[in-house]
């Protein structure tokens, strides 16, 4: 999957939208954020493995405890596209120019 | 739901290496990876003005009538989708001579600012704000689903 897909991926789950909330308000530990889920522990687990696939995430080792905090950036990608068919044309171009890029290469070939 | 009358615009653009009139023929000619007809499970095209196209991908159809073809520089056509909530909204790509590329620049107006396609970038904004507040002023603010989701009507 491309990082855009990963991003709306992660942030599609109820769960992991409230566990960004809880991060926004700065980095906290694993039991923290676990706490107010009434979800086992491991599914937890598995939705920080998506934030953090997707880079929202970052864990963060001090001394013996793991941080866990919250990065924004990869949103500000996802905050770009603001409606649907901008991103299908953006990918129509991508693509449409990439066609020609290739010709050009073979071409020079 | 109730439809706003305000409409959505974007433009995008990019360089395509190669010359005005090899790109604007790129862009009828199915058989080019990118255009919206290559696309497509199923497709009918007549690029001339009062021509009409269909194209159909996953399920959805979109269907337009060219309102403007002037090889090679530009070509302006409506584009209808269940997105556009039946409505014509417009497209126009331009083709204008850049050194030795073309400078290609699509504009996708007319759209219906309706809350379907708009109700994410409300989250987005609202996750913004948070962000910028956490990084900016350094003040917090508790996440709440329901205020970052307006309520949208199906």
């Amino acid at each position: 999957m491309d990082r855009l897909s990963d991003v709306l991926t992660a942030i599609s789950h109820p769960t992991r939208r409230v566990i960004i909330g809880q991060l926004a308000n700065g980095p906290a530990r694993f039991l923290e954020i676990a706490k107010p889920h009434d979800t086992a522990l491991n599914a937890v687990t598995k939705h920080l493995k998506m934030l953090e696939r997707a880079g929202l995430i970052e864990r963060e080792r001090r001394g013996r405890e793991v941080l866990i905090s919250f990065r924004g950036e990869p949103l500000r990608e996802v905050a770009g596209w603001v409606h649907e068919y901008e991103r299908f044309w953006n990918e129509r171009l991508d693509q449409f120019q990439q066609y020609f890029r290739d010709k050009k290469k073979k071409g020079k070939k | 739901m109730e439809n706003s009358k305000k409409t959505l615009e974007f433009k995008l653009e990019r360089t395509i290496p190669a010359s005005v009139s090899e790109v604007f023929d790129g862009w009828l000619d199915p058989k080019i990876p990118g255009n919206p007809w290559n696309a497509a499970e199923k497709f009918l095209l007549d690029p001339k003005v009062d021509g009409l196209f269909y194209w159909a991908l996953k399920g959805t159809s979109h269907y337009g009538r060219f309102t403007e073809v002037e090889r090679p520089t530009r070509i302006q056509h409506t584009w209808v989708s269940p997105k556009t909530l039946g409505k014509e909204s417009t497209v126009t790509v331009t083709f204008e001579k850049k050194e030795e590329d073309t400078l290609m620049t699509l504009v996708h107006s007319d759209l219906p600012d309706h809350e379907l396609a708009r109700g994410h970038e409300k989250g987005w904004s609202y996750f913004l704000e948070t962000f910028s507040e956490q990084f900016g002023t350094g003040s917090r603010k508790e996440y709440r689903w329901d205020e970052a989701h307006p309520a949208v009507t199906k």
